[in-house]
This record gives C-alpha cells, sequence and structure tokens, in this order.
C-alpha cells in the first residue's frame, strides 16, 4: 500500500514538475539569449539588459518568487502558484544564462570581427552570420549546466504550494514517515530529470560541432 | 591610378603612427611594403579599407575619394584584405567561408555564389578535397590561400595583404607566396607588407620602405636593395643582398 501511494503521489508531482520545467527551460533559455546579445551590444537597450542580470542574480530566488506570488498582489496582479513559479525560474535563468551569452559573446576572436569587416558586411550581418553562430556554440555547455540547476531549484515552488515533486514527497513523509525511502526515490527521480538535461544538451553539441 | 594616398595621418592616444604617407598604385601593379615593426605598415593597410579611420589625409580608389564617405560597407567591397592571422570564418567550411560575403554581402544566389566560389579556389590551387573541411582542419597555408581565395570572390579592385606569410614557416610560406605572385602577374593590382625579399623582386614593381610613419625611400626592387639612399633602407637590405640574387 505504501509503496502503491508512493508511486501514484511521485508520479503526480512529476508531471508538475515536468509542467515547470518544460515551459520555464525553453521561455529562460530564449530570453536569456535575448538579453545576453542585447547586453553584448551597445546602448541604451544594454544597459538595461545588464540591469536586469544583475538584478535577477542578485535576488534569491525564493524571494523573487514571493515578490512575483504575494507582491504583486498590491497591484491587483493574482498569479496562480505555477505561473508564478514559472515566471521567476525564466527571470532567475534567463539572468544566468544572459552572462554566459554574453560572455561568449566578448570571447569571439577580434580576428573574426575584422574579417567580417573587411568583406563587407555590416555590423548586423557581420553579428548574425559570424559571431553569434559561435558565441552560442560556446555558451551552450553553461546554458546545460543553467538548466541542470533549475530542474534542481524547482523544488522551490513548493514555497507557493506548488505540488511538485518534492513537495509531494514532504508531505507524503509526514504521513508515513519513512524518509530514507521516500527520499532516496525523490533523489533518483531529480537525478534522472538532470541526466535527460546533460543528455539533450549533448546531443545538441554534437550536432553542432565545429571541428 | 588605382590607389592615391594623400598626407595620410593617423595617431592612436596621443602616438602618432602615421604622420603623413604618401603612395600611388597604379592599375595592375603590385608595390611591396617593407619596414620595422611599428613602422606603421599595419595601420597604412588598414587604413586603407577603412578598418582604421585616418585622422588626416585624403585617400582616392580608382578615383573616388574614400575617406570622407560613410558607405564604408560598400568600399570594403571592392577591397581584398589579407590578414597575417588568416582570420577564417571558424564555423564555416571552406566553401563556407568564400561564399558568406557573396550570398550575405553581394546578395547572390546560392548556386551562384558556389559557382563564384570554386572558381577563385581552383585559383589559389585549394582543391576540391579541401572545400568541406573547417578552418581547424587546415594547414597554415591552405588557410591563408582560402583567405584568398575568400578576398578575391568579391571581386576587389585591390588587394592588400598584411604580412601573409609571417606566420608560416618558409615551405607554407611558398605556397601562399606563389599564389600571390601568379595572382599579380595577371594584374590584380597589389598591396603588400612582406619581409618576403624574393616576392617583392619577382611580382613588384617597387618597393616603398616605411620608417616611424612616414615612407622614407622608394624604388624598384633591385634598385633599392642593391644600393639603397636612406640609412633605413640600408638597415633592411643589408646583407640580404646576396642571398636573393645569386
Amino acid at each position: 500500500m505504501f509503496w502503491y501511494d508512493l508511486a501514484s503521489s511521485l508520479l503526480v508531482g512529476t508531471m508538475n514538475t515536468l509542467e515547470l520545467l518544460l515551459i520555464s527551460a525553453p521561455l529562460g533559455a530564449g530570453l536569456g539569449i535575448a538579453i545576453g546579445i542585447l547586453g553584448s551590444r551597445k546602448g541604451f537597450l544594454s544597459i538595461l539588459a545588464r540591469a536586469f542580470s544583475s538584478i535577477f542574480r542578485g535576488f534569491p530566488l525564493l524571494v523573487t518568487l514571493f515578490i512575483v506570488f504575494f507582491g504583486l498582489t498590491d497591484f491587483g496582479i493574482y498569479l496562480s502558484p505555477t505561473a508564478s513559479a514559472i515566471i521567476s525560474f525564466i527571470l532567475c535563468s534567463s539572468a544566468y544564462i544572459s552572462e554566459y551569452v554574453r560572455g561568449a559573446i566578448l570571447s569571439i576572436d577580434e580576428g573574426q570581427s575584422l574579417a567580417a569587416k573587411a568583406i563587407g558586411m555590416n555590423e548586423t550581418q557581420e553579428f548574425l552570420h559570424i559571431i553569434l553562430p559561435q558565441a552560442i556554440r560556446r555558451a551552450l555547455p553553461s546554458i546545460s549546466n543553467e538548466i541542470v540547476y533549475m530542474v534542481q531549484y524547482s523544488s522551490l515552488a513548493f514555497a507557493v504550494g506548488v505540488q511538485e515533486v518534492y513537495s509531494v514527497a514532504k508531505s507524503f513523509n509526514s504521513l508515513y514517515f519513512r524518509p530514507l525511502e521516500i527520499f532516496s526515490i525523490l533523489a533518483l527521480i531529480y537525478l534522472s530529470m538532470t541526466a535527460l538535461v546533460t543528455l539533450a544538451f549533448r546531443k545538441l553539441t554534437e550536432r553542432l560541432r565545429i571541428p | 591610378m588605382m590607389l592615391r594616398i594623400e598626407d595620410l595621418r593617423k595617431r592612436y592616444s596621443g602616438v602618432e603612427v602615421l604622420k603623413g604617407v604618401d603612395l600611388e598604385l597604379r592599375k595592375g601593379e603590385t608595390k611591396v611594403i617593407m619596414g620595422p615593426s611599428g613602422a606603421g605598415k599595419s595601420t597604412l593597410l588598414k587604413c586603407i579599407n577603412l578598418l582604421v579611420r585616418p585622422d588626416g589625409g585624403r585617400i582616392f580608389i580608382d578615383g573616388e575619394e574614400i575617406t570622407s564617405k560613410n558607405d564604408v560597407y560598400r568600399v570594403r567591397q571592392k577591397i581584398g584584405f589579407v590578414f597575417q592571422e588568416f582570420n577564417l570564418f571558424n564555423h564555416l567550411t571552406v566553401m563556407g567561408n568564400v561564399t558568406i560575403g557573396l550570398t550575405k554581402v553581394k546578395g547572390m544566389s546560392k548556386n551562384d555564389a558556389i559557382l563564384k566560389a570554386k572558381e577563385v579556389l581552383r585559383a589559389v590551387r585549394i582543391g576540391e578535397e579541401l572545400w568541406d573541411r573547417y578552418p581547424a582542419q587546415l594547414s597554415g597555408g591552405q588557410k591563408q590561400r582560402v583567405a584568398i581565395a575568400r578576398a578575391l570572390a568579391m571581386d576587389p579592385v585591390l588587394m592588400l595583404y598584411d604580412e601573409p606569410t609571417s606566420a608560416l614557416d618558409p615551405q607554407l610560406s611558398m605556397e601562399v607566396l606563389s599564389v600571390m605572385r601568379e595572382l599579380s602577374k595577371r594584374g590584380m593590382t597589389s598591396l603588400v607588407v612582406t619581409h618576403e625579399l624574393s616576392f617583392a623582386i619577382e611580382a613588384a614593381s617597387s618597393i616603398a620602405v616605411m620608417y616611424d610613419g612616414r615612407i622614407v625611400e622608394e624604388g624598384r626592387p633591385e634598385e633599392i636593395i642593391r644600393s639603397p639612399k636612406t640609412a633605413e633602407a640600408r638597415a633592411i637590405f643589408k646583407g640580404r643582398l646576396n642571398y636573393v640574387l645569386v
């Protein structure tokens, strides 16, 4: 009975965690890349982009989560726990990813830019066709790492009441008090998810690999 | 005149690198610039295709004044530039390196670009078996010849070479120099910064000696090597005459 109940509750919890991740990870990566690109350029937007990443890397995720879920109610914005968690994860991960992307862009050798200019490319063409394709490849391992973190910190969604897999395991443990079995299985679930993320990124990196 | 430079000046944070350079290059002519490092050779070349903005003086390409132009992209398309460090696009194959300027800058169709690329790659003797390779899979000499092909593909009226063989060992230098020599012989107007005296003798109509931001002496290769008039030129050619002319 214990094992059946455990399996069915953890399954539901895992589904909820996956829902958070499948939305947050692509949007967080996409927004992070966009903000990283802006941050690497000149002008006002660049300052905004870098301010964004400083702010959301500076706020603990839990604090961001509380601001989004509880704080915004002062403005009449009532978000569901799941929506609040997804928004917070996107803000946090994109802040980190934008710095990886910005760093990768800045790390591309000056000679690449000179050669692009020398054949008559304007700044947009140079960036789009020469710099960015190389920078994204360089940033992929770090982006992968950030998504692995996201799998872990998705457990923080319990704090606003999302029934994700960690909160399910915790409640289950207060009923049965068999922490070793429950949390070991929970750990294995997280391990499988991070293994999947790592594998997916490894495939992507291989496909985009330049000799 | 394909290229005319008048009183070109450039300073970097207070240090004057070009102190008034005058230079002329006829259509089809190849000229070599020699001089010690820090003389301003590289800066001079980079000014000509506006990779570096000069502070004073004027540059004419084919009669058209370019230094006051805002359309630097159009000017650069007409001038091929070959770098010492090759600077091939690392994420593109040999074919990709040569076609990208044609498709993205000139708006050529992919098929036309490939046809053009094949032509220039053959001209620099890069065989078909290398067309799908990435820069990291090429030798230095091959890289530099692909870089020359990339520049040639844009149909430049003028080629600028900035120490194209300084990063190569003598053997690999030879294959690059022989391609450059062929292009010059076929009438490609070229300005070459190099220390290779043999190239200057075989392919150039004159050598300009640059020292401390100025061109201090200019003359036909044999003459200037045999009887340099200035101390700066003597310092460059001293003891190298026999090596070259035997």
